[in-house]
């Protein structure tokens, strides 16, 4: 009774300072100063057509290390909390097959869907997407395949082999940054191509199809951790 | 006039989708709530696109593909996540009669079946 | 275009997320539904943070055809929330992937998935 009590209290007084925020708020008419630099300099400079991606992988491209390694940090709880399992082996459980609807849909869906994704992610400085979109469209793929066969076997080590090199050379390329050009991830250390074509903006579209690859087959090895055998 | 026509298709495809989420709300047990939601929203998509179609006549074959992926997606996730309710055994409702898939399953499965 | 005040909606549907989901969070016994309010406030806060970069009468922030790089300045939305929601909702991703195998876990343990059984630590 006190719960309730305490917790409509908390909803109403929350409530009050939400609809105080949505009272006053007025649309800003103009782009803010910093909006303006990263819309006049930003093609300018690093040649990408996407702003939000020249945003992200130059820009405040630190940020974006750092959302990696959160990733691969909690793809790694997930291994570590849902790893070995004390007792009987995943296979005693036995899995119980697709029907066929799923697994048609999945024959004709699957191949559509990595192309799908490969392709977010390669013209991620181009139209809108990126490698975290890509990379997450790619586990969807994998997902699929997993619930159409459930007695397939998606190699750890492929998955981890994958996962650790694309983020090797994601600082790879970042110290080239360093040696070539202006400083840590800057995307001049290639040319920067005729704007708007598929081979431009220097070193983005080398990032984001690093990071593409890496955060499906993050994504991917989470999923295959919740799938090894239930109880 | 044409821009008429489009806007009754979108209101027409809202319609459908409010629906769907009424019938989420009101529906007695999980595979009724899984069947309307399913149905209602994957029509209300799909004339919600068609008059989008209509309205911008130029975008009207990748609305037609965006159309047939979402045809061929939507039924079989449901599908899927309904067989996996039934594996669970997620209660039904009391007023039902007849379990067709547990009947086809205690069965031993035949030769030619389909 | 139509003088409606889109980013105004925004707002408000995306503060009304966050306390729904905080309702479902404090109300709810079992662990699933606790977890789907928090991706609940999860979203309601990305909804915020991109209504307040919205600028009037502004297009998306990708120079093509219809903007072009010298009326890039004048036409588009602040791209800078847009990039930082992009980096939130790969991390709320990562972070409802902890919670769940968390819930898997807690399920192993006591074959039970509310958290009225989950009270020891509780004096």
């Amino acid at each position: 009774m006190i719960k309730r009590v305490v917790v409509l209290l908390t909803l109403v007084l929350l409530a009050l300072v939400f609809s105080d925020l949505v009272l006053n708020y007025i649309e800003s008419p103009v782009l803010s100063p910093l909006g303006h630099y990263y819309a006049t300099n930003g093609p300018a400079e690093l040649g990408a057509a996407n702003l939000v991606t020249s945003v992200i992988v130059t820009y405040r491209g630190l940020d974006t290390l750092g959302e990696v390694t959160v990733l691969f940090i909690s793809a790694a709880g997930v291994g570590l909390l849902l790893g070995r399992r004390e007792g009987n082996a995943a296979a005693a459980q036995p899995r119980k097959p697709a029907s066929e609807i799923v697994q048609s849909a999945a024959q004709l869906l699957m191949p559509m869907v990595f192309l799908f994704g490969v392709y977010v992610f390669v013209n991620g400085h181009l139209t809108p997407g990126g490698g975290f979109q890509g990379g997450a469209i790619i586990a969807s793929g994998i997902l699929l395949l997993l619930l159409a066969q459930p007695y397939a076997v998606v190699s750890r080590r492929l998955i981890g082999i994958t996962e650790s090199l694309s983020g090797f050379s994601y600082v790879v390329v970042g110290v080239l940054g360093v040696i070539l050009a202006g400083g840590f991830l800057d995307n001049r250390i290639m040319g920067l191509g005729q704007f708007g074509s598929l081979f431009s903006a220097g070193a983005i579209p080398i990032i984001y199809i690093l990071i593409g690859f890496k955060v499906g087959s993050e994504l991917g090895s989470v999923l295959d951790r919740f799938r090894a055998g239930d109880q | 006039m044409l821009e008429l026509l489009g806007s009754v298709i979108v209101l027409t495809g809202s319609v459908f989708l409010f629906s769907a989420g009424l019938g989420v709300l009101r529906m007695p047990d999980s595979y009724n709530r899984i069947q309307t939601g399913t149905k209602a929203s994957t029509l209300g998509t799909i004339l919600v696109l068609l008059g989008l179609a209509v309205l911008h006549p130029a975008w009207t074959w990748k609305l037609l593909i965006l159309i047939f992926f979402v045809l061929l997606t939507n039924p079989v996730s449901s599908h899927a996540l309904a067989r996996a309710a039934h594996a669970i055994h997620v209660e039904e409702t009391e007023s039902m009669i007849v379990d067709r898939l547990d009947e086809s399953e205690d069965a031993p499965p035949s030769e030619g079946q389909k | 275009m139509t003088g409606l005040p889109l980013s105004t909606f925004a707002l408000a549907s995306g503060l009304a997320l966050i306390l729904i989901g905080l309702l479902a969070m404090l109300t709810h016994k079992n662990i699933i539904r606790m977890i789907i309010g928090f991706s609940l406030v999860d979203t309601g806060i990305h909804l915020v943070m991109v209504a307040i970069g919205y600028v009037t009468g502004g297009s998306a922030p990708i120079i093509d055809d219809t903007v072009t790089a010298e009326q890039a300045a004048s036409r588009i939305v602040d791209p800078l929330p847009s990039a930082l929601v992009l980096t939130a909702i790969v991390i709320g991703l990562g972070v409802t992937a902890v919670m769940l195998s968390f819930a898997v876990r807690i399920y192993r343990a006591k074959r039970s998935l509310s958290i009225d059984d989950c009270a020891e630590s509780k004096w």
